[in-house]
């Protein structure tokens, strides 16, 4: 089974992306990492002052496990902040990739919507290629697919709640309207069961961050949602399948006695 | 043995005392001034917190922090001894909180307690707001519950660090202030320049021993110290925030300490404006009687950890380096103090100390 996935011209097998932040230590970070299989990696510059090489060193712990980096403009409020450490990440980083936040709201960090597409644009204008954290409204992602971003990254929930997709229905219609888009699950996701049900909506991939590095074990939870990511996309490739309202034996009931027919269980 | 130590932090100085106590001769090199106002334990809110620490740490923080916190409490008596002065220790217990909106992150602590400390439970306690009231007065109008940890407490570091140079001064130590340690090797310091040669070497500079220390990487904390007469708190209180956990932690003179940011970074510039924001509304959170407090000193510096945020002792002829004490020095130090004391008489057995032999069969997997 071919199960590998693009974007922007680069091809993937693992289909989790696993961030960097909130570990117990740097080598609870890579051997998470590694457990998680994981072949794309966020990194955040903010609050690190970046420009005196205030990070070198955990960047370059970071350089060494061999990853696609894809840097992050966490803890952004405003376009001019973003615009500015999007473009000091290209320089560190090396990479036009660049994961686009625009907070919106200081308490639940819920992307603003106006600012992230206006922000997508002017980098886009710049050569960047934009993975935009937005929230769940599909016309804001028809607007940011229109400004030219080949991937878009919807919230299952706010960062770091654990609560798992809040409105699948939403992230569903997403699905089916922009079929020919990437689509990542960004945030919210607590459990492996919640990374199950965003791939078995037929999302390409699932980022996360706080549900492993805040694991009592997070190695142990790595792998975890890796089987977990790999579990739901094969369960949307194989076609679940539809839910019924009655039980349906698996076994044919042909010469039961039709008394014992009634309230068979589906075995 | 004459003895020769680079960096007067808080290991640099328990060594040299301790090293003085035992009848060797101290040398001692830092390039701070002897307050230590640049140093990382200057800085520190001298927390003694193994319990709220295991819920994000390795458990072998939690298992060193108890043993080596059984230890201070000697080791006070012996400065009070020595210099008549009598740093507070409080080991009364601390008091974990969250605001309303975040309750759910008490809830989180107590789970992550529950499954990584089981057979401690009885140190940790939910309190309801009359046991709360009890405990601290002032939290009780504004926090409707929270955790009590009693293993924990904190101690008065800047009287710590100046008692222990008062110590180290009467007992004879020869503390070289402001000059630069070039390098360190086995038996030899390069200070300004200048080779000098002692019996054993003690490398205990912190960050500043990075050229030396492949791996070792400092992580940024702010702090804030104020002067707060109005709030009367007792004990330690660490506030659970889903982004950051931030901990009071009171002094004598009511004198509170707030802190401290974690920043993955090397930065040694002054504190910035967010953090400052951070820190600030947090104390006014806790008490809204912090709004007036003075400002006393806002704080910068970097705590020195290894790649796995454990501590070192680093053992071979003529040099015993201790390193990577991270964001537990005044819990951990008791503990490495008397693990490097014992490395200067021999061989000692502690996964924290690593024997040069062992260290090179390191190298070559």
């Amino acid at each position: 089974m071919d199960n590998r996935w693009s974007v922007y011209g680069k091809t993937f097998e693992s289909r989790f992306l696993i961030g960097s932040s909130l570990y117990p230590s740097p080598q609870v970070m890579r051997d998470a990492v590694q457990a998680s299989g994981a072949e794309i990696i966020t990194v955040s510059l903010r609050r690190q002052s970046p420009e005196r090489g205030g990070g070198d060193t955990i960047w370059d712990f970071i350089k060494q496990m061999d990853c696609t980096l894809l840097p992050n403009t966490a803890g952004c409020h405003s376009v001019k902040e973003a615009l500015t450490l999007a473009q000091m990440s290209r320089e560190i980083f090396q990479t036009h990739w660049i994961k686009l936040e625009v907070i919106g709201d200081e308490y639940n960090l819920q992307p603003d919507p106006i600012g992230t597409l206006e922000a997508a644009r002017q980098l886009i204008k710049q050569g960047f290629e934009v993975f935009p954290y937005c929230t769940d409204d599909l016309v804001l992602c028809q607007r940011l697919r229109d400004a030219g971003c080949q991937v878009l990254m919807p919230w299952g929930a706010p960062i770091g709640t654990g609560r798992g997709l809040i409105n699948p229905y939403a992230l569903q219609t997403i699905r089916e309207r922009l079929p020919d888009v990437s689509l990542i699950v960004d945030a919210g996701l607590g459990k492996p069961s919640h990374a199950v049900q965003a791939m078995e909506l037929g999302f390409d991939a699932v980022l996360l961050n706080t549900a492993v590095a805040q694991a009592a074990d997070p190695v142990l939870m790595a792998t975890a949602f890796a089987e977990a990511i790999s579990a739901g996309r094969k369960s949307f490739l194989a076609g679940a399948m539809p839910q019924r309202q009655t039980a349906k034996p698996s076994t044919p009931t042909l010469g039961t006695p039709f008394w014992h027919q009634e309230g068979v269980d589906a075995s | 043995m004459n003895i020769g130590i680079a960096g007067a932090g808080l290991i640099g100085r328990l060594l040299a005392w301790q090293c003085l106590r035992a009848g060797h001769s101290v040398s001692l090199f830092d390039r701070d001034t002897i307050d230590g106002e640049g140093s990382a334990a200057r800085v520190a809110a001298a927390m003694l917190a193994p319990y709220s620490e295991a819920a994000h740490c390795p458990r072998e923080i939690f298992d060193w922090g108890v043993a080596s916190m059984a230890l201070w409490p000697r080791l006070i008596r012996q400065l009070h001894q020595d210099t008549g002065i009598n740093v507070q220790l409080e080991q009364n217990g601390s008091v974990v909180v969250a605001h309303i909106r975040d309750t759910g992150e008490l809830d989180n602590l107590m789970q992550l307690l529950g499954t990584k400390l089981p057979e401690h439970q009885a140190q940790i306690t939910l309190l309801d707001q009359p046991a709360l009231a009890s405990l601290e007065p002032s939290l009780a109008g504004r926090f409707e519950q929270g955790i009590f940890l009693s293993g924990e407490g904190c101690l008065d570091n800047w009287a710590l660090l100046d008692a222990l140079a008062d110590a180290i001064d009467s007992l004879g130590g020869e503390w070289h202030a402001a000059v630069s340690v070039d390098n360190v090797q086995p038996g030899q310091l390069d200070v300004e320049g200048q080779p000098i040669s002692f019996d054993c070497v003690i490398d205990s500079r912190g960050l500043g021993a990075k050229p030396n220390q492949p791996g070792l990487r400092g992580v940024r904390g702010e702090v804030l110290w104020v002067h707060a007469p109005e709030v009367s708190l007792t004990r330690p209180v660490r506030l659970m925030h889903p982004r950051y956990q931030l901990y009071i932690a009171p002094k004598p003179q009511q004198r509170y300490v707030i802190g401290a940011t974690e920043i993955e970074s090397e930065s040694m510039q002054p504190i910035t404006v967010r953090s400052s924001l951070e820190l600030q509304s947090a104390l006014y959170s806790i008490d809204t009687d912090f709004a007036e407090a003075s400002i006393l000193k806002a704080y910068a510096n970097c705590r020195p950890a290894y790649v796995d945020n454990l501590p070192r002792i680093d053992v071979e002829e003529g040099l015993i380096s201790v390193n990577g004490l991270y964001r537990h020095g005044y819990l951990l130090s008791p503990l490495l103090l008397q693990l490097a004391l014992d490395s200067l008489d021999g061989q000692v057995e502690h996964p924290v100390v690593r024997q040069q032999s062992s260290m090179q069969e390191g190298i070559a997997r």
